[in-house]
């Protein structure tokens, strides 16, 4: 009996000790990215590089789970919505610090959320709206409402409701709150945060450093906190090839946004891992949906049997195969990619020539009409989209001309309304359907991504969704959003692509979410 | 005293060629399509964060008092605050100077090391087989775009041999010297290239001169006849291109440091573009107006020492 306990005791700890051993610690993972971050504060972050990077020095009270499709604790322990949907209470854990040591408390929470929904700071105050007033009694948070808001747990996991810590950033130097957040992040200071690391270095346009935090309250499979590296070190690399060229020769340890016509290239490669996340990033066009264009002339896009024909006509597996070399999917939900939550799944206008040529026929569109595409100058994926959609719109009578611009100016363009159709994408930045379809779709916000396309019933639909607790009624209303979207086709539907990462055989862990952060508290390097 | 009147002038036409560059940028950059409050928040900002930026940066105030306001602040040395780095100006352009700096002395100076010998090469052997291999050579140089040179050599010299590193600027001197060898010796393939085809050519001209062949009839070593005679007045044309060469590649870095991710003033400017970071770009073209125009006296007065003629002109 004894030595049945002996072994009993001597397998479970082996089966605990086992990771713990395997864990490696230490170490430092060097990242290439596309751009630099310029200032990551969780409530002024409004940028990818700044955004995907508020996760590893901050924390949010509640994390969306590893699936994306619900929500889970994060510094709080447990939370629960009252019957009514106006109230939210969250426990927050105990003994949690920040990076500097000092203890996080339910005053930095306060501290944290007031500045969140403050419409005078940051830009996304907006996602707070419906929250009234944040009171704390010990570790018990009170968020109430204004009125039941069912994107609040999403809320409330999202980047901008990330903690600060309040003493650090009142003592920072600064008139304002913004040049105190500059102050904080100029100086690399240790205790803003209590993320997996703290950010340890930081020369502008060019590298930045993230040191482990040793007061991290989450803990990794060996028991110990976490982040198992000593260090992340940042090289911003613009350029694609120089990024890929620094992986091959060993400078770093993984590169981000890999050109698609790189992937299975790298993927060869017995050294490194050519890893596809799974994203919310879609690939749309705004079609101008408006009667005139903005120089008067009749505008051919406004029928909605051309907008539906040019849809059918574009062989969406065909630009995947041209663009993507096949890494990607077409869209099967008009208003969101199919991993953010309820997403319908249709047939979005799979290709049928037939059917495009019978509605432009009856739309009375004559051979040599003129539509002008917007790309974006330089980049070979709009080039490539152009050449395809010429040849494949040639047979509806089509003529489809480029215009080539830089990013602010396509911008300025979709806001005026001075365009036809122009390439477009998109990543969600809250793990809630709401802010995609608000941003594509629901007028007021911004004339449905510029399309000028309003539909008084979706409108009501979206802002009846805005308070609808029960989840199955909210669930049916996206259900018919996606539906009148799809019949009106304001966009020219496109695909879904992942997010190409090429890491080193010798890193592990390392992981980019849906939503596009990137997660490196349970990366590993092998020495 | 005459030479110190001869600088004085210099630097007094300076100062309206910078008013003219100040003029012209300000209003170039307001010509650039595409709204700064947009580059900067972000396509998915709402319109009154727009509206707001725009109030907050003097977008909305008439272009004279915004030209006012840049030329005044400018007098007084200050360039204003980086909109994209959130920061001064001057700082951000004081931290990346040395780093720029250095490249483009490194390259000029890896260009002389080749232009100058192989010319001579080149020249005193005049249509025969080393002149060809010579200029065949640097032709292929000359039509190769910079970033495609930049890509061959990260390629085999930094990826495929390792022996240089792929991007960066390092740390100190023998730091930046291993670091920024390859984007020098892109630019400086380039520029050598055009110094050595003039550089040949001059000498080809002084060696057929009658003063040349006065001294080889005196009798003079050759040695002697091609440093003191021959170089010294072969290198007054080749001076003059050195200089505007210079000011070729300040505008090539912003190639040069994009594709071998050298943090330096052409990246930054190329970013400030992008973002419509008008207090950058401004300050920026500034900068570079200032250090063209510094290379160009210099070019002026070097010429001047070996060339007497041009002392009081």
């Amino acid at each position: 009996m004894t030595r049945t306990l002996m072994a009993a005791v001597l397998a479970a700890t082996t089966a605990l000790v086992t990771p713990a051993m395997a864990q490696e610690r230490g170490g430092t993972m060097n990242f290439a990215r596309y751009d630099g971050s310029r200032l990551i504060d969780p409530i002024y972050a409004d940028r990818n590089p700044d955004i995907w990077m508020v996760g590893s020095l901050f924390d949010t009270l509640l994390r969306s789970s590893d699936d994306g499709k619900s929500i889970v604790g994060g510094l709080a322990e447990s939370f629960e919505v009252s019957e009514d949907g106006k109230t939210v209470t969250l426990t927050l854990q105990s003994g949690l610090k920040f990076a500097d040591g000092s203890a996080l408390e339910a005053d930095d929470v306060l501290f944290s959320l007031d500045r969140a929904r403050n419409g005078d700071l940051g830009p996304w105050s907006g996602m707070l709206g419906s929250v009234s007033d944040v009171t704390a009694d010990g570790n018990a948070i009170t968020v109430s409402l204004s009125q039941p808001d069912p994107t609040i747990l999403s809320m409330l996991a999202t980047f901008n409701t990330a903690i600060v810590n309040k003493e650090v950033f009142e003592a920072a130097e600064g008139a304002t709150d913004q040049e105190k957040s500059a102050a904080i992040f100029a100086t690399a200071s240790a205790g803003v945060g209590s993320g997996a690391f703290y950010m340890c270095g930081f020369e502008q346009g060019a590298s930045m450093d993230f040191c482990a935090n040793e007061h991290h309250w989450e803990m990794g499979a060996d028991g110990k906190p976490l982040p198992y590296l000593d260090k992340v070190h940042f090289e911003i690399i613009p350029d694609d090839a120089t990024r890929i060229l620094k992986l091959q020769a060993g400078e770093v340890d993984a590169v981000e946004f890999v050109p698609f016509s790189r992937v299975a290239e790298l993927d060869a490669d017995p050294a490194i891992n050519m890893n596809l996340y799974p994203s919310t990033r879609i690939i749309y066009s705004p079609i101008n949906t408006r009667e005139t264009r903005a120089d008067g002339s009749a505008n051919p896009l406004n029928d909605v049997r051309v907008r539906q024909a040019v849809n059918y006509a574009t062989n969406k597996d065909a630009l995947i195969g041209l663009v993507l070399q096949g890494a990607g999917q077409p869209m099967t939900a008009p208003l969101m990619s199919s991993s953010t939550r309820l997403a319908s799944k249709l047939d979005l206008y799979s290709y049928d020539m037939d059917k495009a040529m019978a509605l432009v026929k009856e739309a009375g569109i004559e051979a040599g009409t003129k539509v002008t595409l917007t790309t974006l100058a330089g980049s070979s994926d709009d080039a490539t989209i152009f050449a395809a959609l010429q040849q494949m719109w040639a047979p509806l009578g089509i003529e489809l001309v480029v215009e080539q611009v830089d990013g602010a100016t396509r911008g300025a363009k979709n806001r005026s309304g001075e365009f036809d159709i122009h390439t477009y994408g998109w990543v969600d930045d809250v793990n809630d359907p709401s802010q995609v379809t608000g941003w594509l779709g629901y007028s007021p916000v911004r004339n449905a991504v510029g399309t000028g396309w309003e539909s008084d019933k979706f409108n009501a639909l979206f802002e009846a969704s805005g308070t609808e607790m029960d989840q199955a009624a909210r669930a049916q209303q996206y259900a018919d959003m996606q539906k009148i979207y799809a019949d009106a086709a304001p966009l020219l539907f496109m695909y879904e692509t992942p997010f190409a990462v090429a890491v080193s055989t010798a890193v592990d862990g390392y992981v980019q979410t849906p939503l596009g952060a990137n997660i490196f508290s349970r990366a590993t390097v092998s020495k | 005293m005459a030479g110190l009147q001869y600088v004085l002038k210099r630097l007094a036409l300076m100062i309206p060629t910078f008013v003219l560059v100040m003029i012209i940028i300000f209003l170039l950059v307001r010509l650039l399509p595409g709204d700064p409050a947009i580059a900067i928040a972000g396509d998915k900002a709402s319109d009154a964060d727009l509206a707001a930026i725009r109030e907050k940066l003097g977008l909305n105030d008439p272009l004279l008092v915004q030209f006012w306001l840049f030329f005044t602040n400018t007098l007084q040395g200050d360039l204003g605050r980086s909109i994209m780095m959130r920061t001064s100006v001057s700082d951000v352009i004081i931290d990346r100077l040395p780093t720029t700096g250095f490249l483009a002395l490194f390259a000029v100076s890896l260009s002389l090391m080749i232009a100058g010998p192989l010319a001579f090469v080149a020249a005193l052997n005049r249509g025969k087989w080393p002149d060809t291999v010579i200029r065949t050579v640097f032709q292929v140089g000359l039509s190769m775009p910079v970033f495609y040179i930049g890509l061959i050599l990260l390629t085999f010299l930094a990826a495929k041999l390792r022996w240089f590193p792929v991007g960066g600027s390092g740390d100190g001197f023998w730091g930046q010297i291993h670091y920024l060898f390859l984007p020098a010796m892109t630019v400086a393939l380039y520029t050598s290239a055009i110094i050595m085809r003039n550089l040949r050519a001059a000498i080809i001209e002084v060696l057929d001169a009658d003063y040349v062949q006065f001294a080889r009839a005196k009798g003079l070593p050759n040695r002697l006849i091609l440093g003191r005679h021959v170089l010294r007045n072969a290198l007054i044309s080749t001076i003059t291109l050195l200089g505007l060469s210079i000011g070729n590649l300040m505008s090539g870095t912003l190639v040069t440091e994009t594709v071998f991710a050298v943090p330096g003033l052409g990246r930054l400017m190329l970013e400030a573009i992008f973002a419509r970071d008008y207090p950058l770009i401004q300050g920026l073209t500034l900068t570079f107006a200032v250090l063209v125009s510094i290379v160009f006296l210099l070019t002026d007065l070097f010429q001047s020492l070996l060339d007497p003629r041009m002392r009081l002109t």
